[in-house]
């Protein structure tokens, strides 16, 4: 059959109802639109607010503690087994270690170069998780020395506050290296004196490393205590702004430092905020469809004559439901070429105007918004072509 | 294509009407080339006959073979198949596109699976003195005349069988003879059969075989 839409077009009243076609035409227009920036937008806020610090291996670590508040001060705030297998079982958690830390007391004092004497903690972690480590951080028992990794912003502190009020020599990187600190360990063996010797610094971890080899003896030497019981939890996650995340250790009453997922945080409202948009124009897109629906029962039931006689001298129904629903595959391939140049417009508009060429912006829409575009337009077409055809079979 | 009747029978039509037909409930085979003619008063299912040959009506008990397939187990598909290349027809109330014009009416069918030329449209439309009347509004024809756009319909198509339901209840005798031999005409090009239903002898028919119903 050469035949077309045209041959079969006087036969159907098309023409009647042009004000609720037009208005399905604008409506889907407007909810595709809304959508598509949506989309677009969700998309920029995950690029603009990655958080592209500490990540030296594409990971981002965080420590999680138990939040502690007035009505839990008196409960254990350790993390069980259960716990961490339940925490390392989440999509958007790669891996978990447990922080070990002293259990008996502990001081540090500077020896001749540094008159300066303090109570001190001692923490370990699965070495796999430290981020500067040399060759020379283990420790076996009988070894007097200890190797520490501490936080780079102790030495900034050093440096910059209590050495100048008291004084005293700074140091820098690897000048401290070369300082030999006295730790003292008291418990049920007494007391017993070991050299500390800074071998690292550590822009991930902000505490007191030693190995775990050193830990696990002086806990069982000094407080015969064999027990992990965490306090603390090193989490290591692709994003630490991934709102699942946040949303999990919400959930988990974890307590986090803010400034870690501060972007997280406001990523969860923008995204919020994008996707009511994006659900208000699947709202819209789903009343235009409805409208054109409407549109379309109409048209078949004033041609339903004609139909019905074109069906008895010989047309096939299967024919006349495609033939009828390509018709408008034409006006749904311009909606969407125009939202879609829309949107592209729009999308540059923000990051060239607002962002000012942002870099972690591409000018160009993501491929996504196309292809959620497309699945629109086949969606409607596959929607139409069903709905003419089942009415058709009616008749 | 063959049509075969397997005692076909309307379920509406009383029991004694039935037994006297020579075509209820009997078993018969209609081969293209043959012009059947099937003869019965008004009321006895002339109508609902050709209904039922065309599978348009369902109400009746035995069956009907396109082919040696029985047409209850078609889909509109394939009666659309059918329609466009088998089987075509002349129904008694016409069925025309009313608000279309002759032409129109003409052109839907013959486009549908064209058999002819557009211009043999004109040429069986002069024959059959309706020529001027191409692109009048078919309501605004007589129905006469609707009666022979029907006719010019039905023989745009290829097909085996030419079925016809009083196809000339409003013509008279001259314009009777000029539609019989346009349609013996194009049978005859396509070596297709007849099956006409009446409530006399048509004049101008030479069927081959006559059936009462």
């Amino acid at each position: 059959m050469n035949l077309s839409f045209h041959h079969i077009a006087p036969f159907l009243t098309t023409g009647q109802n042009k004000l609720s076609r037009w208005l399905s035409y604008i409506g889907l227009g407007i909810g595709v639109l809304l959508l598509l920036c949506s989309i677009q937008m969700y998309i920029n806020i995950n690029a603009l607010l990655k958080n592209k610090d500490q990540k030296k291996d594409g990971y981002d670590y965080i420590a999680v503690t138990k939040n502690i508040s007035n009505e839990n001060m008196a409960g254990s705030h350790s993390f069980t087994d259960a716990d961490i297998a339940e925490i390392k079982n989440q999509s958007f958690i790669d891996d978990a270690a447990p922080f070990l830390s002293n259990k008996f007391v502990t001081k540090a004092n500077g020896g001749a170069t540094l008159p300066f004497s303090s109570d001190i903690f001692l923490e370990s972690v699965n070495e796999k998780f430290i981020d500067t480590l040399p060759a020379s951080f283990t420790w076996k028992e009988g070894d007097n020395t200890i190797p520490l990794i501490i936080s780079s912003d102790y030495l900034e502190l050093y440096n910059s506050v209590f050495a100048p009020s008291r004084d005293l020599p700074q140091f820098s990187e690897k000048s401290i290296s070369s300082l030999l600190i006295g730790i003292d360990c008291e418990g049920l063996g007494g007391t017993q004196t070991f050299r500390g010797n800074i071998v690292a610094m550590s822009d991930r971890i902000n505490t007191v490393i030693v190995p775990e080899s050193f830990l696990k003896w002086a806990n069982r030497h000094f407080a015969n205590s064999t027990k992990a019981e965490p306090n603390k939890i090193l989490l290591k996650t692709k994003d630490a702004n991934n709102p699942d995340l946040l949303t999990f250790l919400q959930q988990k009453d974890y307590h986090v430092n803010k400034d870690k997922t501060r972007f997280g945080r406001i990523k969860q409202i923008l995204q919020a905020i994008v996707s009511g948009l994006a659900g208000f124009g699947v709202l819209v897109i789903l009343l235009a469809m409805v409208l054109f629906s409407f549109y379309l029962q109409l048209m078949i039931a004033r041609s339903k004559e004609n139909l019905q006689l074109l069906l008895t001298i010989g047309y096939s129904p299967a024919w006349l439901s495609k033939t009828v629903s390509r018709k408008w595959i034409p006006v749904y391939v311009v909606i969407l070429i125009v939202t879609v140049a829309v949107t592209a417009f729009m999308h540059w508009g923000f990051q060239h105007f607002i962002m000012k060429d942002n870099e972690n912006l591409s000018p160009f829409i993501h491929w996504i918004v196309i292809a959620v575009a497309v699945v629109l337009l086949l969606i409607s077409v596959t929607l139409n072509y069903r709905l003419v055809k089942k009415l058709l079979y009616r008749l | 294509m063959q049509i075969q009747l397997q005692k076909l029978a309307p379920t509406f039509i009383e029991e004694e009407k039935i037994s006297g037909s020579q075509v209820w409930n009997n078993d018969m085979v209609f081969s293209p080339g043959e012009k059947i003619q099937v003869i019965a008063p008004s009321g006895s299912g002339k109508t609902s006959f050709i209904h039922f040959l065309y599978g348009m009506r369902k109400d009746h008990t035995g069956n009907i073979l396109y082919a040696d397939k029985n047409i209850a187990g078609f889909n509109a598909e394939d009666f659309a198949t059918h329609r466009q290349r088998s089987v075509s027809i002349v129904f008694q109330d016409l069925r025309l596109f009313t608000q279309q014009t002759v032409l129109q009416n003409l052109e839907i069918k013959r486009q549908l699976a064209p058999y002819h030329a557009a211009t043999k449209v004109m040429e069986m439309a002069d024959r059959l003195g309706i020529g001027s009347k191409l692109n009048k509004y078919c309501k605004t024809c007589s129905y006469g005349e609707q009666q022979r756009i029907a006719i010019i319909r039905s023989l745009q198509q290829p097909f085996d069988f030419l079925l016809l339901d009083e196809p000339f209840s409003h013509l008279d005798d001259a314009n009777r003879k000029l539609a019989m031999d346009l349609i013996e005409e194009e049978v005859e090009l396509r070596k297709a059969g007849i099956i006409l239903a009446d409530l006399k002898a048509t004049d101008h028919f030479n069927a081959t075989k006559t059936f009462n119903l």
